[in-house]
């Protein structure tokens, strides 16, 4: 149900369709949900946002007029590769899905979803970004130990 | 599998999973268009006013896309006859629209715009290896032009006899010797004549123009 969920869970979305009317409607429901969702008609729409706004998770469609899902992802996961991708098409081939995955994409969704799977996929998305991003501190914090035991070992 | 049964199954298999990808499209927005309705009545069930022109909104979408929906299907259905009858008379203006209506999307992934301007025309011809002639000169047309060209496709008779005139424009196009040299060298050209001679039909290239036909 749109207004239960808290305001404060700001994740930053971003929705990419050439479908018009879908990606809008879609994106809207999403902000009831408490989301910041923002929509983007095309791939070099997408790529342009980013200039301007990273988002937590991206939800792509494959097949677009331009460049398309699949170059979108690739050049996104090279960029950014701390934004979380969800694949969401009503190309449904098996082989798309294996090249989306080996891209870098979290999940992979067929057209029509539920709103709510996708508000739960999104929300998986985002807590394996942020565990990840944890995950990269603690790793990092374990390397500036051992740097300064070392260090203390030497003097 | 013979050479020719693979042929026809891979066309069919392109024409069939653009077409589903249209449908989902289609199903998506309707989905979408109720649920944001559902979302307004759930957050504002007293303060409908405020939303209301947002619902009416959504039950035009709703509306157009099921409209949308009825015209793909039809026209899919009578495409998914076309193997029915080895021969059968049909209108060929009909055909050409029908066509163009489930294969637009192909163009609009490539930026280019696909049209059809049709009368009717009766022809007495092979339905599926039609579609197939169809296909690859839209095919063909599309793997040489580039972003923001148009296609027209027109049924029309000469002599009495009927013709599809294919004409392609842009202001980035290539000039019509250019055209026809990528043309030719299209593995989908090669598709289109072979699928023309087992129509009975002749090629024809324009020389100064983007333009061929199909004579029947």
């Amino acid at each position: 149900m749109p207004g239960k969920e808290k305001k404060e869970e700001s994740i930053r979305i971003l929705l990419v369709d050439d479908e018009q009317e879908f990606v809008t409607t879609l994106s809207e429901r999403l902000q009831m949900r408490g989301f910041d969702a923002e929509p983007a008609l095309d791939g070099e729409q997408a790529i342009e946002s980013l200039n301007s706004r990273i988002p937590d998770v991206m939800v792509l469609d494959l097949r677009m007029p331009g460049l398309d899902g699949i170059e979108v992802l690739r050049r996104v996961k090279k960029q950014h590769p701390e934004i979380e991708i969800i694949i969401l098409t009503g190309h449904g081939s098996d082989r798309d899905e294996d090249q989306a995955r080996r891209l870098g994409a979290l999940d992979y969704l067929q057209k029509p979803v539920g709103v709510d799977t996708l508000v739960q996929r999104i929300k998986k998305a985002y807590k394996y970004k942020t565990d990840a991003a944890s995950m990269d501190e603690s790793l990092s914090g374990e390397e500036d130990q051992k740097f300064m035991d070392k260090n203390t070992k030497k003097k | 599998m013979n050479p020719e049964t693979e042929k026809t199954l891979a066309f069919y298999g392109r024409m069939t999973a653009n077409l589903t990808h249209e449908f989902k499209n289609i199903l998506a927005i309707i989905q979408e268009s109720a649920g944001l309705m559902e979302d307004i009545m759930a957050v504002a069930p007293l303060s409908k006013e405020k939303y209301q022109e947002r619902f009416n909104n959504s039950m035009t979408t709703i509306k157009n896309q099921l409209q949308r929906g009825m015209q793909l299907a039809t026209r899919f259905n009578k495409f998914a006859h076309a193997p029915d009858h080895a021969s059968d008379e049909l209108d060929l203006g009909e055909t050409v629209e029908h066509f163009c209506t489930l294969t637009e999307r192909f163009a609009r992934l490539k930026h280019i715009s696909l049209e059809a301007d049709t009368r009717e025309i009766k022809l007495t011809t092979n339905p599926l290896l039609l579609y197939m002639a169809l296909f690859y000169s839209l095919d063909s047309c599309l793997s040489v032009l580039p972003a923001k060209s148009s296609i027209s496709m027109a049924a029309s008779e000469n002599s009495g006899k009927p013709v599809i005139e294919i004409e392609c424009a842009g202001k980035d196009a290539p000039a019509a010797p250019q055209f026809f040299t990528k043309l030719r060298e299209s593995s989908a050209w090669k598709e289109l004549e072979d699928t023309a001679a087992q129509l009975g039909a002749s090629l024809e290239c324009a020389e100064n123009d983007l333009r061929f036909c199909l004579f029947f």
